[in-house]
């Protein structure tokens, strides 16, 4: 694990190396590794040092994993969970479409590395369902149509149940702003304000 | 379902589904053994490769392999005389900046994404042009005509004219950008059968174009796309990319997805054209229009030419004796435009409709008067009737609504602290299109009715519709109508554009229905069962499980060829514009629509939201950046290429004048899509006049114009 | 994106030793611009050294100084009581920049470090001295509508995109810095750097330093303030001009003023000479218009943004006179 935990500096890193063979081989530059493997030297053996162990949750359920560094979040959960509710709408933290909880926390997951969670609990759209039962925000996106094409919506949900909690649904103004960074192409905006108005005026448990 | 909420009829039939996440687009489809290409993109605006070395790619972790003109995978139909314009990987000419010349394949997205940055690209630079506003100026620049010169009456009339306004409207390129990345998933199988997932406003149009280039029965193309992440347009065709997925798919033996960067989507799948129009009115002093010049230059491409409708409009919405139109395309070295919602006429009404309400500010009218007293009984242009048209009306409606008695002709009449008001309204119209569908029914002793159909729904709710028109016409519950889609497999139906999809497959659901319910007639009658007994006891009697019904539906009313069939929309807009900021403001909306009778009143209403919201973009925000140096985007991602965000929107008024045009269809429900943003920006531009004093004929109208203007 | 070799450490020093050593490693705290500008071949480290879990992340006031770690988010800073009650000129500067979700994992530090938004920046196939020097500018003869129009050089005309380190200009705060040899501190303002010959070099942070927190003074700056941002959209849109306002107003007099400017330079811009003038007169709009007027001296635009030598004294007009009318 490519943890460093001592107060010494100096030859912290390199007695810290020492501790198991994948952390040698992380010492090696990224470089190197490539190099060993542009020159099909071991590719299996690229492969084992180049993934890095990742422990999360993901909707309450553990998971142990092997990652890259540069997997996002966002491509960790639809390529490799298989949890394809989350949307990559832009890649860059410039729509929204991407939104999940990080310990409850709404965050654009294209631009947090995968293993930076580690330890992390994330909640994605297919965790905010009670089994059948929707979702109060859920619902009321469904009643109020807050959607047309449905591809920013798992993102537009995520952040309008976080926009409540966080106490910034006060009033239409304010549900505007702090929702604004959920880009609709299609135009659902004051349909989503709506159903973001009527979950908080009623007051559910969300 | 949920407990807060009661289900309502209305409801979009996929809502659970788009709501939970359970929703598939194309890209979140498994297939064994999944690989990932990613594509190299040229960085020269023309000019010829005259090197790619992908060695280090090639030998990067997980690469299976990279595809370019160099290794050219063999494509029949490329080979074969016509086809493609731009046939990907069958040529070293580079026709724009940002053309795919490479594709990478590796076992996981990000290797493959790595890998593509180790290909090495070399040119041999050519002269280029992309500066669409200096071509226009410049006559040695190729021009070519659009569409046939139209001349009514008297050409150029309005130099004649008491009252002259002659101006000119500029708007930028626009892309569609839907939130979906576009993109495909090929699996050429070794019997060279191939599925693909797609994103296509037209399965049946994917379906024919893989074949056509592959030379290979269409029936040999399997095609999904049951959901599809917004599309306005750009998936109206299938673009080269996706070939070259396939291409790879069939050369590697592999399953290949390919999803593009947001930077991508600006040059490899369309954009709305930009356009210079030069509109002249004349009228007399009392306010009568006595000639209309529409003159229009569409940006094009040098290797396709795209056309649309910018001047139609010009020639029927308002009654002129006098009418005369030209529109050219100019060959620019840029991607290939495509239709975007309100395709031509958003684009034509924008300057129409600002000039008109320059007009009734020369004459001291109320636009809105002006508008009534040059609007035709008859259309002008076809000398025909039109077949429903309910515009004064919706003036009337909308007018009330939005509180237009509060409006001065006077600019700056209204100010509000730092904020100027001012208020505008604007027309829009597209075609009332049907076309020829077919739906296969099945009617089953379980009480359920499933409609399948090969069309798409890229967001309006095509089967919300479909299933509310046979639930009415079956008196079956709306939750026991199936109707599917997005499969090339089903029935054939045309591509979802044009604001059509509801008036020609709805036409197919209606008489299949119909068809239906005249056998269970028949086998009542046949089983001495009363007439009007419910389906399910007639197919129990006679040991039915089900019945089925497939139906073409005739392309239109017989009577149809005598009238003029249109939708059309008024849009009433509120604007503040800041004294010192020059920030815009829209702060009221009602959008009218008169487009027959409404069948799906939900969808039908986020339907116009959603157009008004496209309109505040195309107003206000919207304009993709070319720096005519290098012919590329500088502005090609969401931060920089502003689409509207929440705060840009207020509420959102919709009228629907919800009464059946008696030619269309048998639902007497004409089109929505497009009339929703057609007009918009226009309303926009006059409010700002209204408010500052201040006409801005260059979309977007940004603060910076706004304040120098 | 390389695939590059990631390591986290919960000590301070531990960290520093890890980049200060390696030049092919860089420090990554919220990473929303680190992430993007990899994904776009921009930046290219090859080893990240994850600080997260640094213990940074403390807003407390001490002495009438409010510390701030570097690791504390934009949102949380935003949200915070103290921050409300003392600094709402910051707390307003915040909620500009940005959306919730990327205020919530981006930090004050990586706020500080943001790469300008300039679009020749980040297409590496264009010219940019910023990101790779020599290869000239390409927004100047070029598309500069969002650029910069004071303390431009030849080599360099990109804006710094905070909105939060407007703020910071405005309210005298101070960045502690550490260093393997130690910490030091600089002025907030001293920060960031004009682009003159070096564009490449955004502030003043030597290669293996590390921002660990900023002090802010306590002020009587908390009443008539105010954060105006002009941009293309209402929201989540970077500003073309902004303007962070306050004055201390005792019997019509203004006894303090703080002015700072964004979207207008290569780092936040403090305005000085507009402060001078204002301070002992009066908060009239003809002084509010004097003091813009004074602000704009050696302004120089570029072509398409020659707009902004309107705007950007019409907005300072605009945040004093919003300023002095909250009560």
């Amino acid at each position: 694990m490519a943890e460093i935990d001592t107060n010494q500096s100096g030859d912290t890193r390199r007695d810290f190396l020492k501790k198991s063979t994948l952390i040698t081989a992380l010492s090696l530059t990224p470089l190197t590794v490539l190099k060993a493997a542009d020159n099909k030297v071991d590719e299996q053996f690229a492969e084992l040092f180049e993934k890095i162990p990742l422990n999360l949750k993901v909707n309450n359920k553990p998971f142990s994993l092997k990652v890259e560094p540069r997997v996002t979040l966002l491509d960790l959960l639809r390529e490799q969970l298989r949890l394809t509710g989350t949307k990559k709408g832009c890649d860059h933290g410039q729509c929204g479409a991407c939104t999940v909880h990080v310990d409850g926390v709404r965050v654009n997951s294209c631009l947090s590395l995968a293993v930076m969670n580690e330890g992390k609990s994330i909640t994605t759209i297919e965790g905010l369902a009670n089994g059948d039962v929707l979702h109060p925000m859920q619902a009321a996106f469904i009643k109020h149509d807050g959607f047309q094409c449905g591809y920013c919506t798992p993102g537009q949900i995520m952040s309008a149940v976080a926009c409540i909690r966080e106490g910034h649904a006060n009033s239409k103004e304010e549900i505007r702003e702090y929702m604004s960074g959920n880009i609709c192409r299609c135009g659902a905006y004051p349909n989503i304000i709506d159903a973001i108005q009527e979950v908080k005026e009623k007051g559910a448990a969300i | 379902m949920g407990n807060l909420f009661f289900k309502d009829e209305n409801d979009r039939v996929d809502g659970v589904d788009k709501v939970t996440g359970k929703a598939k687009y194309f890209a979140e489809y498994q297939l064994p053994g999944l690989t990932y290409g990613v594509l190299v993109t040229s960085t020269i605006t023309k000019g010829k490769i005259t090197a790619i070395d992908s060695k280090a790619a090639s030998g990067a972790p997980g690469v299976l392999g990279v595809l370019s003109h160099l290794n050219k995978p063999s494509v029949a139909g490329y080979e074969a005389e016509g086809g493609a314009k731009l046939k990907i990987f069958y040529t070293d000419q580079v026709l724009f900046n940002g053309q795919p010349i490479a594709l990478v394949v590796a076992d996981t997205f990000e290797r493959a994404t790595f890998a593509a940055s180790l290909v090495k690209v070399t040119y041999e630079k050519g002269a280029f042009n992309t500066d669409f506003e200096k071509s226009i100026k410049d006559a040695s620049v190729k021009k070519l005509q659009g569409a046939a010169p139209y001349v009514r009456g008297v050409e150029n009339a309005y130099k004649t004219a008491e009252v002259q306004v002659e101006q000119t409207y500029v708007m930028p390129v626009e892309t569609h950008n839907p939130m979906e990345l576009h993109g495909i998933i090929a699996d050429w199988r070794p019997n060279d059968q191939v599925t693909v997932y797609a994103k296509t406003q037209g399965v049946k149009a994917t379906q024919n174009t893989i074949a056509g280039a592959f030379k290979i029965p269409a029936e040999s193309v399997q095609v999904n796309s049951e959901f599809v992440g917004g599309g306005f347009g750009m998936a109206l065709r299938t673009w080269p990319l996706e070939i070259a997925t396939v291409m790879a798919s069939k050369h590697l033996k592999k399953p290949v997805k390919l999803v593009i960067t947001r930077d991508q989507m600006f040059t490899m799948v369309g954009n709305r054209p930009a356009a210079h129009q030069k509109i002249g009115l004349g009228a007399t002093k009392d306010g009568k229009i006595t000639g209309i010049t529409h003159t229009a230059f569409g940006q094009s491409s040098t290797y396709e030419n795209f056309t649309e409708g910018v001047v139609n409009m010009s020639k029927f919405m308002y009654s002129s004796e006098n009418v005369n139109t030209n529109y050219y395309i100019v060959p620019l070295d840029m991607s290939v435009p495509i239709w975007m919602r309100g395709p031509g006429e958003a684009t034509g009404a924008f300057a129409l409709e600002s000039a008109i309400d320059e007009m009734a500010h020369a004459l001291d009218m109320d636009p809105l008067d002006f508008r009534i007293k040059n609007d035709p009984e008859k259309d002008p242009a076809q000398n025909r009737p039109f077949s429903s048209k309910y515009i004064k009306e919706a003036y009337k409606l909308g007018s009330a609504k939005i509180g237009w008695d509060k409006r001065k002709n006077k600019p700056r009449s209204i100010v509000e602290g730092s904020w100027n008001v001012g208020y505008g309204v604007s027309i829009g119209v597209f075609n009332a299109g049907r076309g020829r569908a077919s739906v296969k029914g099945i009617l089953k002793a379980d009480g359920t009715l499933v409609l399948q159909s090969a069309t798409s729904d890229i967001g309006p709710g095509t089967g919300t519709g479909m299933g509310l028109i046979a639930s009415k016409l079956m008196n079956i519950p709306t939750d026991k109508i199936t109707f599917e889609l997005g499969d090339s497999s089903l029935p054939p139906a045309p591509s979802q554009g044009g604001s059509a999809t509801l008036s020609t497959v709805g036409s197919a659901v209606n008489d299949v229905c119909v068809a239906l319910k005249a056998t269970i007639a028949e086998l009542a009658a046949n089983s001495n069962m009363d007439a009007t007994s419910n389906f399910v006891d007639v197919l129990k009697k006679n040991n039915l499980p089900m019945i089925e019904k497939t139906i073409q539906s005739s392309q239109n009313n017989p009577d149809a060829k005598n009238y003029s069939m249109y939708s059309f929309s008024i849009h009433f807009v509120q604007v503040k514009v800041h004294q010192l900021t020059g920030v815009v403001k829209v702060s009221k909306i009602v959008s009218v629509g008169d487009s027959g009778k409404i069948v799906s009143p939900k969808t039908a209403r986020s339907q116009m939201v959603g157009g008004a919201v496209g309109g505040i973009g195309m107003a206000l925000t919207e304009e993709a950046i070319l720096d005519n140096r290098y012919g590329r985007y500088v502005n090609n991602n969401f931060a920089d290429y502003h689409v509207p965000v929440h705060a840009d929107v207020p509420e959102v008024d919709v009228i629907f004048i919800d009464k059946p045009d008696p030619i269309v269809n048998p639902m007497g429900a004409k089109g929505m899509g497009e009339i929703a943003i057609i007009g918009f920006a226009g309303a926009v531009a006059n409010a700002v006049f209204n408010a500052t004093g201040k006409r801005i004929r260059s979309l977007p109208i940004t603060p910076d114009k706004v304040l120098m203007g | 994106m390389i695939n590059f070799q990631y390591l986290r450490t919960t000590v301070v020093k531990t960290a520093l030793g890890l980049v200060s050593k390696d030049p092919k490693a860089t420090f990554i705290a919220g990473g929303t611009n680190l992430v993007d500008l990899m994904k776009r071949g921009v930046t290219a480290p090859e080893k990240l050294i994850d600080i997260n879990h640094l213990p940074l992340k403390q807003i407390e006031l001490k002495n009438n100084i409010l510390h701030i770690g570097a690791l504390v988010s934009n949102s949380a800073l935003a949200e915070n009581a103290i921050v409300a009650a003392k600094f709402p000129l910051l707390m307003l500067a915040l909620q500009s920049g940005a959306s919730a979700q990327l205020r919530n994992v981006a930090t004050v530090g990586g706020n500080m470090m943001q790469r300008t938004r300039c679009g020749y920046f980040y297409d590496t196939t264009m010219p940019c001295n910023k990101r790779e020097p020599g290869t000239g500018c390409g927004a100047i003869g070029g598309y500069n509508r969002m650029h910069a129009i004071f303390g431009t050089s030849a080599s360099c005309i990109a804006v710094h995109p905070s909105d939060m380190c407007v703020g910071l200009a405005a309210l005298d705060a101070q960045v502690v810095i550490a260093g393997t040899k130690g910490e030091r501190k600089i002025n907030f303002v001293d920060f960031h750097r004009l682009a003159g010959t070096t564009p490449e070099k955004d502030n003043n942070l030597q290669k293996g330093e590390l921002i660990v927190r900023l002090e802010i003074p306590v002020n009587n700056l908390n009443k008539h303030i105010h954060y105006l941002k002009v941009r293309d959209r209402s929201s989540y849109a970077f500003a073309l001009v902004s303007v962070a306002a306050a004055l201390e107003i005792k019997d019509g007099s203004i006894t303090n003023v703080r002015l700072a400017m964004g979207g207008v330079a290569h780092k936040p811009w403090r305005l000085t000479t507009a402060e001078a003038f204002l301070k002992g007169k009066t908060a009239t709009p003809a002084n509010f218009e004097e003091a813009a007027k004074l602000a704009m001296k050696d302004a120089k635009g570029f072509g398409e943004n020659d707009f902004k030598l309107k705007l950007a004294p019409n907005s300072i007009i605009e945040a004093l006179t919003i300023a002095k009318s909250k009560a």
